[in-house]
């Protein structure tokens, strides 16, 4: 069978240090034949902001009509859901927090509808990822994001225990990322560690 | 005598709701203590997010003309600004969050090209209000948004002065029915008046 992965670039600025923690940690899924990748620019996707209007609390669907009417039924078929963002003003960027605002829907499904937001034979069968860069140096500079990476993968089944992270500080020019020390190798050996877990839980 | 200026963003993409209105008791208690109020809501601009293309790291200078580069302009004319958000997914919106991180300028003024620094008296006298409610009752809930608001307020010359947050507003049935937060958010309004007066030596 097909592993889904589903990654969303949340970076503005194309091809930068978050982005490319992203590519390398495909990449070294990329080898393997049964598995399917699509990466997702979110300068590309036509993501609009959560307007607030709470109607898919009763309506168990959002009222806005964009991109996320393809990656609403994407995010529920993939196995493997990533999401990079570097951290701007000690948080993460616009364009992916609106993505993770957008993810109402599944919390509106979820939590106020009570309905099952995938198949329950597939819980427990589904991995996060969250990639961040940051240019300040802080441990802590990653620390306001998490909040709402967990909230991003909680709505959609995925637990605290399933999401991974790997988050570089202290890069901040493009390119910065390729010189770290251990970067690369660390996003190569998370991709194949979550293929070979996510083949484990599926064969279970 | 000078007046105090207050300026209030409104950071929700939904008009009137929880968060402006604890925002406008703020702003009616600013102005009922003589206070120059004016409000701004982020949903009525136009200006796109930070392309992260450190343009500014330069000169100073963001290359993308919209309607944040005015904003940050009166915000910084302001002697007190309140900038309120709602917390949605255990941070600020994204609607705000676009916003703030295209104050990257003033970063670089501070820290790249050196040209924008404030004084201790400066920010003494410049106070920065995060105005926010959420649904939810943990007391943890708006953790996430702090650290945003503070980069905001010390790149934009201003102390990081009071938080004026209401959670559990799910089963309050909305911020009208909280016991204390508006009247606190008005009070609140009329005393910062009085504290940058004073400091003004007024």
């Amino acid at each position: 069978m097909t592993i889904k992965v589903l990654a969303f670039a949340g970076s503005p600025r194309r091809h930068g240090n978050s982005e490319t923690l992203l590519d390398w940690v495909l990449a070294s899924m990329a080898g393997d034949t049964d598995v399917a990748i699509e990466k997702v620019p979110l300068t590309e996707a036509n993501i609009t902001i959560c307007r607030g209007c709470n109607a898919c609390e009763k309506l168990n669907k959002c009222i806005q009509r964009d991109g996320m009417d393809i990656y609403h039924d994407k995010i529920i078929d993939a196995d493997i859901i990533l999401l990079s963002s570097p951290i701007y003003c000690m948080g993460i960027a616009a364009p992916a927090k609106a993505l993770i605002d957008r993810m109402q829907v599944f919390r509106s499904r979820k939590y106020v509808l009570k309905l099952p937001v995938i198949p329950p034979e597939r819980r427990g069968k589904r991995l996060g990822v969250f990639l961040a860069s940051a240019g300040q140096d802080w441990p802590h500079v990653f620390d306001a994001a998490i909040p709402s990476v967990k909230c991003f993968y909680h709505v959609i089944d995925i637990k605290d225990a399933d999401i991974s992270y790997l988050m570089i500080n202290h890069v901040d020019e493009k390119g910065a990322i390729e010189i770290h020390p251990t970067a690369k190798a660390d996003a190569t050996a998370l991709g194949k560690n979550l293929l070979a877990e996510l083949k484990r839980r599926l064969a279970a | 005598m000078m007046t105090v200026t207050v300026l209030g963003i409104s950071g929700s993409p939904h008009r009137h709701g929880n968060t402006e209105t604890l925002l406008d008791s703020f702003l009616d208690g600013a102005r009922s203590a003589g206070a120059t109020v004016e409000k701004v809501v982020l949903k009525d601009l136009d200006y796109s997010a930070c392309r992260g293309c450190n343009a500014c790291h330069k000169d100073g200078e963001c290359i993308v003309k919209d309607d944040a580069l005015p904003l940050f302009e009166k915000m910084m004319a302001a002697d007190c600004v309140a900038v309120a958000s709602p917390i949605y997914s255990m941070g600020i919106t994204a609607q705000l969050k676009g916003f703030i991180d295209r104050g990257q300028f003033l970063w670089a003024r501070r820290f790249v090209t050196k040209t924008l620094e404030f004084s201790p008296e400066h920010l003494a006298r410049h106070k920065g209000i995060f105005i926010s409610t959420a649904g939810q009752n943990r007391d943890n809930v708006f953790d996430g948004a702090y650290p945003s608001l503070t980069a905001l307020f010390h790149d934009a010359g201003f102390e990081y002065y009071d938080n004026i947050v209401a959670n559990n507003m799910d089963e309050h049935k909305g911020i009208k029915n909280h016991p204390a937060a508006l009247a606190d958010a008005f009070a609140k309004g009329q005393k910062i008046v009085a504290v940058i007066e004073k400091l003004n030596g007024q």
